[in-house]
């Protein structure tokens, strides 16, 4: 797929429950083949957008466009969607249970069972194949999730808080095949409110806030718009210097080091003399980039 | 289509797999036969007879009482043996026995009699007497002194062989003879024959009126049955939650739908099971014993009528599950549905009960009217073909209203369904409900 086909787009679409607005005049575009970070805080509207995206709810106006089309039934079997909200039914076995969610998409015959088998040992769980469900651990059941999402091949695989309340070693295990689906051409939406996570695997981001967009771009441009304006500092003595409104605006200590976000109108050149001047002895001074982490916050804090 | 038909696969596979369904397809019959059982056993158990003196003072009543007690405790057929064999004779559906004997009442003053009688009683060698005053046979008055006046069941055993035994003497005492007696009390036979039908077809409606009763009692018990799990496979995708993942597949009203249907196949499956293995019991048992009125009663029902037995019970069903779908999906867990559904029950007894004013009058307005309605409908029209079979457009209204308003109902609990997802797996009240389902 070429890198500039869009593979969902927005025009203009907003949502309200009643009184509610939750997704206020929302356009964005997803590229084929990119891992799109869908990003924003609790309730900014990040589900509805995605509920609208998979056809469970309809916009009250605008327009959703999937593969170029209008958004029909028959356009969700080429859609995964692990929503936040996902369970298991407790006392299916689980390759049953697969074989149903496959079936559901319309996948049929002896490929559901190929697929199966190798999913299962993809995300090293192929001895539980003939166990029920409610006889797997947290962490299985959800890898067990993420295959049902999976499972028909699908080109457009969205995944909303796919990785919470999973161990490290399982989220780099689901991070590694997410990647590996990007690579095989598939677009992925992903939400989550973990920049962290987001940061590592997203091309592009949209940022959600109180039902409005905040920006949308590539994860390279939005940084450097953001430009280098922070700085990692550690030294002994100083503090005094670092605390200075005028010259930092925000301050986050880490174990033995500090990262300083400079106030508007000062710059890297100055904190540094006056650290000097006021005598810390310094181990350290970069500037850095500010983390995705950083410009949510600045951005949701901001007054609208 | 094709996803209809997984979902009810899944649905029905899983059920009939479970453990669930294979004990209660074993256990249901076992229970239900012990509650026969069981009621017969403790009825059965005898109890001693009662001891009762008669002090005859009109000195004409005794042997007649004794004969009329004796009628009550002894078999028709041996109804006319000497009256000397009632205390080796086995009650037969009477709860009341007595051991009379009777008490020389010309001697002594009445109060000796009864002082010696009421020291028996306290001796236990007595339960009660009766005196029986000179003017009975014209007053009509007596009185039973005993231990226990809160045992209906004797005081009206008694009462009414004394009622017998009173006229029957006032007959001889009349002159009127033992043939015209007789004749005075034979029971009359009372044919009920259709209108236009030859008296040996009449037959026909009362294995009718049974059969539709059986199809009413099978909806009910389905209905008690199978409600219940209606209503928790509809919560099932809720508190599994998997609702979402599904409705980015498949749309809310063929989910519910392919439960409705997968459960109620489980339901029909179970049920056919039952009816096989009371088929063969009938067939095999009862059949060696009364097979050739067994044999001529079944076929005298019209094939047709077959026909709308199967498809108004299948209405009556699936208008009470769709109704139990509804309540799963305004609910977030089976209590609350349990709870919401309790007036089901009741709207499912009233239109049973209107088996008996249909019966009386199958072309009344009301009669139509309430075969019309499709929570009445199933009963009332099943009992209306087998008495005065409505038109053909009357059945096939009323089969179409039904199932139109089973879809409506699914309709309607798929977008309550949806808007309650969509609202964070909120409990609908049920105004809320009506407002999801227009907006959704």
């Amino acid at each position: 797929m070429a890198a500039n086909e869009t593979t969902v787009k927005l025009d203009g679409v907003s949502k309200s429950f009643g009184e509610f607005m939750a997704v206020s005049d929302l356009s964005l575009d997803v590229r084929a083949g990119r891992v799109f970070g869908l990003l924003g805080p609790n309730g900014a509207g990040k589900t509805t957008t995605i509920r609208m995206i998979v056809n469970i709810t309809a916009p009250d106006s605008g327009s959703v466009l999937l593969f170029g089309r209008h958004i029909d039934a028959s356009l969700q079997d080429r859609i995964g969607y692990l929503p936040e909200e996902r369970g298991l039914y407790k006392k299916m076995r689980v390759a049953d249970q697969l074989r149903f969610f496959a079936e559901i998409k319309n996948m049929r015959g002896k490929q559901v069972e190929s697929k199966i088998d190798e999913w299962l040992a993809r995300v090293k769980l192929p001895e539980w194949k003939n166990k029920r469900s409610m006889e797997l651990s947290k962490g299985m059941q959800q890898k067990i999730q993420f295959i049902t999402a999976v499972i028909h091949n699908p080109d457009l695989l969205i995944l909303d808080e796919p990785f919470s309340g999973l161990d490290p070693v399982n989220v780099e295990l689901l991070k590694e095949i997410v990647l590996d689906l990007k690579r095989a051409g598939k677009t992925i939406i992903f939400s989550t409110h973990q920049m962290e996570v987001a940061e590592k695997i997203c091309d592009d981001i949209c940022l959600l806030n109180r039902s409005r967009k905040v920006f949308e771009g590539s994860l390279r441009e939005i940084k450097r718009s953001f430009g280098r304006n922070s700085v990692a500092v550690r030294c002994e003595g100083g503090n005094g210097v670092l605390d200075d409104p005028t010259l930092v605006s925000k301050l986050v200590r880490h174990a033995d080091e500090a990262q300083a976000l400079l106030a508007t109108g000062a710059d890297a050149q100055t904190l540094l003399k006056r650290l000097i001047d006021s005598g810390a002895v310094i181990s350290k001074f970069e500037m850095v980039e500010p983390s995705l982490n950083d410009i949510f916050i600045t951005k949701v804090t901001e007054p609208a | 289509m094709k996803k209809f038909l997984t979902v009810v696969k899944r649905e029905y596979i899983q059920r009939v797999r479970a453990k669930m369904f294979i004990v209660s397809t074993v256990l249901l019959p076992v229970v239900m036969s012990l509650f026969v059982l069981v009621p017969a056993i403790i009825v059965s158990i005898e109890t001693p007879p009662m001891r009762v003196a008669i002090v005859d003072q009109s000195g004409r009543m005794y042997s007649e009482i004794r004969q009329a007690l004796a009628g009550d405790q002894q078999e028709p057929e041996t109804q006319n043996a000497n009256a000397s064999t009632l205390r080796s004779t086995r009650p037969r559906r009477s709860f009341a026995r007595f051991n009379v004997e009777e008490v020389n009442a010309t001697n002594q003053p009445l109060e000796q009699i009864r002082a010696s009688l009421d020291q028996r009683m306290r001796a236990r060698e007595l339960d009660g007497y009766v005196i029986l005053p000179p003017d009975f046979l014209s007053e009509g008055k007596a009185e039973f002194v005993n231990r226990n006046p809160g045992d209906l069941f004797s005081v009206q055993a008694l009462q009414s062989a004394i009622n017998r035994a009173a006229r029957e003497q006032r007959l001889i005492d009349a002159k009127v003879d033992t043939k015209t007696r007789e004749d005075l009390f034979k029971p009359i036979e009372l044919q009920s024959v259709k209108v236009g039908a030859v008296a040996s077809q009449q037959r026909n409606s009362n294995a009718g009126f049974a059969v539709v009763f059986g199809v009413g009692f099978v909806m009910y018990l389905a209905i008690l049955m199978y409600g219940q799990i209606v209503l928790g496979a509809i919560i099932e995708e809720k508190e599994t939650r998997i609702a979402e993942i599904l409705f980015s597949s498949v749309k809310p009203f063929t989910l519910m739908m392919g439960k409705l249907v997968g459960v109620s196949l489980v339901a029909l499956t179970q049920l056919a099971i039952w009816g096989t293995a009371f088929g063969v019991f009938a067939i095999y048992g009862v059949g060696l014993l009364a097979s050739p009125e067994i044999g001529a009663s079944i076929p005298s029902i019209p094939f047709l009528h077959f026909i709308y037995f199967g498809l108004f019970f299948l209405l009556g069903y699936f208008i009470y599950a769709t109704v139990y779908a509804l309540v799963g999906s305004m609910v977030t867990t089976a209590q609350e549905g349990g709870q919401l559904a309790m007036p089901i029950i009741l709207i499912l007894v009233v239109s049973f009960y209107l088996f008996w004013p249909v019966s009386r009058s199958p072309d009344s307005p009301f009669s139509f009217w309430v075969s019309m309605i499709p929570f009445s409908a199933p009963i009332a029209i099943l009992v209306r073909i087998v008495t005065q079979t409505p038109p053909f457009w009357q059945i096939a209204l009323s089969l179409l209203i039904g199932f139109s308003t089973v879809l409506a109902i699914m309709w309607l609990a798929a977008r309550i369904y949806r808007v309650g997802m969509l609202m964070y797996g909120k409990r609908a009240s049920i105004p809320e409900a009506i407002r999801w389902a227009r907006q959704a």
